[in-house]
């Protein structure tokens, strides 16, 4: 297909990692593997610069005080701008989600500064989002994303979408952005509360990311395993009602 | 003569009574178990009644008929409902009860019930010990340990991380043992860096307790620093996620193999006084005085075992024990509260293992046995387990390549994709205890396969083993 190697910038997982998150670093690599796609991660360390030429940045979720540090320093470092503009893909989940966007509560509530590079501000819901988490790709979103997008989610985000963002599905269990819609996109920006891993959960995103780099759409791949976990998610939330 | 002793001024009682009030037989006399009327044990119950409040004393039997319905109801041993109904009572029986003589606390997020096991072993050189059977950590669990034995018999408990500051206060031990510090399930990240700074608050209240520290573990160095007496241990961290940074400044520390630091505000790893070596599978503790104990004897498998019983020996130092009969007492524990014990399920004989978060997972896999022997791994998702089985993302699965792993427990499907994306080969089977369950002929032909589980998978297997042999 391509004998370019995709480059994947994983976001301070030592403060954005709470999730399970490193499993979607695994997953983006994994289903590359599978597309015959060369992969070279780099871990960026909290004070290290952010690598300028990565194709995909990925960040995960965080507690809050992690999520104000990482946002700040990203913010010092201007790197996910530049990244943005020249067209690189970003998948951002939970916290990291909330932190791209123009604002986010701190741990006291109070709004804190985010990256800018999602038109999203996210205040705090009522109760706190805790559970399995199913939703229905927006009729906006990637046409390559046709599966049910299934997760867990454990956030207190209200998450509310600006113009230049569209959502990434509509919810049909669970909580999401909290006004029934599920994550945002935006050009190749990415954000979601799923996770689970949210990439291993739900491989057509890993390749939709993937195909915003290589430039085409990926053929689509089965893999048993995964193939019955979704049919167990998706069991176990019809039968939870609602 | 040596089953009986003398407590204070009052006449011999059979030892064994007075260690485990439970058992109602003599070793000495033959007295029949379940015979209340002989003089030992009336004597002995007489004699902790009166060192004791009369408030106390009656909690101590409401308590106790609390427990015994909750056994006959079969919900399990009854001490936290003992315990509640005692502390309901008399709020301050923790304190009465403790009455000077606990030697030592043991708390740690992974390891404090086999840690305290093996302590309370070699305590029991002394005389009789007193420390909770079944992990009941909590402040009930405390107190019906306290209620059970002698009442001057020396006791050595295991605390709940949160509970803590509260037993310390109410029990004045002599030392506390602080093991590891790390996150039990996803929703409760933030209380890792919580507990640290409540047990830091705690130390400074208490400056008479001698705290035995594990040094490697950066977030419990920041809890025990600033006590004027620590007895640094270096007992190894396998599991770093959670200190990845400075507790107090927040910087990333800098790691090698053995060592760490903070470029931020100068916090490094202390200097120990004692230190676990681990080569090959076999643990040496090098005592402050570098005196080699050789820990290949240990029962309990694994390099996290070496270190609890590296701690445990640093503490039974400080209690004045003697340290090759510490040892050897320590590796007469065989399993703890079925952890490690050797059972019979279905079709299979099954090592029991048992892990609750993601750095109990880290250490257990590397007690394995190594590839190609198969293991079966057990997954659930119960409340006790975490609803979330995301951490098994963090949890390093690829180490298992080169076997067949078995996927069970309600969230095998979950495993068998993680161990999909680590390369590990894996067999899903609901259950693989049946004797016509599709398992790989050489987990068939094992002897025991090992079969590490969460909380309630652990469980379930342990009370369906229970179960069976009773029918046999």
């Amino acid at each position: 297909m391509t004998e370019s190697v995709v480059r994947i910038a994983s976001i301070y997982p030592t403060l954005l990692g709470t999730y399970g998150d490193g499993g979607n670093v695994l997953a983006l690599v994994h289903r590359a593997v599978l597309h015959g796609l060369t992969t070279e991660v780099v871990d960026v360390a909290p004070g290290e610069h952010l690598p300028r030429d990565a194709d995909l940045y990925v960040l995960g979720g965080g507690e809050d005080t992690a999520q104000v540090a990482a946002a700040d320093a990203l913010r010092a470092d201007g790197g996910l701008h530049q990244a943005v503009n020249r067209g690189a893909a970003v998948l951002a989940i939970c916290a990291g989600y909330q932190l791209i966007g123009h604002e986010f509560p701190d741990a006291t509530g109070a709004a804190s500064p985010g990256v800018g590079i999602l038109d999203i501000r996210t205040d705090r819901l009522p109760k706190r989002a805790v559970g399995e988490l199913l939703a229905k790709p927006d009729s906006q979103a990637p046409a390559a994303m046709t599966d049910l997008l299934t997760g867990y989610e454990n956030h207190a985000g209200a998450t509310h979408l600006g113009p230049d963002a569209r959502p990434l599905a509509q919810v049909e269990f669970g909580v999401g952005n909290g006004d029934g819609s599920e994550g945002a996109i935006s050009g190749q920006v990415l954000g979601t509360y799923l996770h689970g891993p949210c990439l291993a959960r739900n491989p057509q995103v890993a390749d939709v990311l993937l195909g915003w780099v290589v430039g085409e759409n990926l053929p689509t791949l089965v893999e048993r395993e995964v193939e019955e976990l979704r049919a167990e998610r998706l069991d176990f939330v019809r039968r939870s009602g609602r | 003569m040596n089953v009986w002793s003398i407590i204070g001024a009052t006449p011999q009682y059979c030892r064994r009574h007075i260690a485990d009030d439970t058992t109602y037989g003599c070793p000495a006399t033959g007295e029949s178990r379940g015979d209340r009327t002989t003089g030992h044990v009336r004597v002995a119950h007489k004699v902790t009644f009166m060192a004791r409040k009369l408030r106390t004393r009656m909690a101590i039997t409401a308590g106790r008929m609390a427990s015994a319905t909750s056994r006959i109801a079969g919900r399990g041993e009854g001490m936290v409902v003992g315990g509640r109904v005692m502390l309901k009572l008399a709020p301050d029986a923790i304190a009465d009860l403790a009455n000077g003589r606990v030697a030592a606390l043991v708390s740690a997020t992974n390891g404090k019930t086999s840690t305290t096991r093996l302590l309370a072993n070699a305590v029991e050189q002394l005389g009789p010990v007193v420390t909770a059977a079944t992990g009941a950590n909590m402040t009930s669990g405390v107190v019906t340990t306290l209620a059970s034995g002698p009442p001057d018999a020396t006791a050595v408990l295991e605390v709940d991380e949160a509970y803590l500051p509260m037993v310390t206060a109410a029990t004045k031990p002599r030392v506390i043992l602080l093991g590891n510090l790390s996150r039990d399930q996803l929703d409760r990240m933030n209380e890792v860096a919580m507990t640290a700074r409540k047990w830091r608050a705690m130390l400074a209240e208490h400056p008479e307790v001698t705290v035995v520290a594990n040094a490697d573990d950066p977030v419990v160095t920041f809890a025990a620093e600033q006590a004027p007496r620590v007895v640094w241990v270096g007992g190894g961290q396998v599991w770093t996620a959670d200190s990845s940074v400075c507790p107090e400044c927040g910087t990333l520390l800098t790691r090698t193999e053995h060592d760490w630091n903070c470029t931020g505000c100068g916090r490094k790893r202390p200097e120990t006084s004692w230190e676990l070596q681990w080569t090959d599978g076999v643990g040496t503790a090098v005592s402050r005085l570098g005196q080699e104990l050789d820990l290949s004897g240990l029962q309990l498998p694994g390099r996290f075992n070496a270190s609890n019983a590296t701690l445990a020996l640093a503490v039974a130092e400080q209690l004045g024990l003697g340290l090759e009969e510490s040892v050897r007492r320590m590796c007469q524990v065989q399993a703890v509260s079925g952890r490690y014990a050797i059972v019979d399920v279905g079709a299979l004989r099954i090592r029991l293992l048992l892990a609750k978060n993601p750095a109990g997972w880290t250490e257990l896999i590397d007690v394995m046995p190594g590839a190609p022997t198969p293991v079966i791994v057990s997954i659930n998702s119960n409340a006790a387990d975490g609803r979330d089985p995301s951490w098994l993302w963090d949890v390093p699965f690829e180490k298992l390549r080169g076997r067949t792993v078995i996927a069970t427990g309600d969230r095998r499907r979950d495993l068998a994709v993680r161990l999909l994306h680590a390369q590990v080969d894996h067999v899903v089977i609901a259950d693989p205890y049946s004797p016509h369950a599709p398992l790989p002929p050489e987990a068939r032909a094992l002897e025991v396969i090992d079969n590490a589980a969460t909380y309630t998978a652990f469980h379930e297997l342990r009370t369906r083993a229970q179960r069976e042999a009773s029918n046999d």
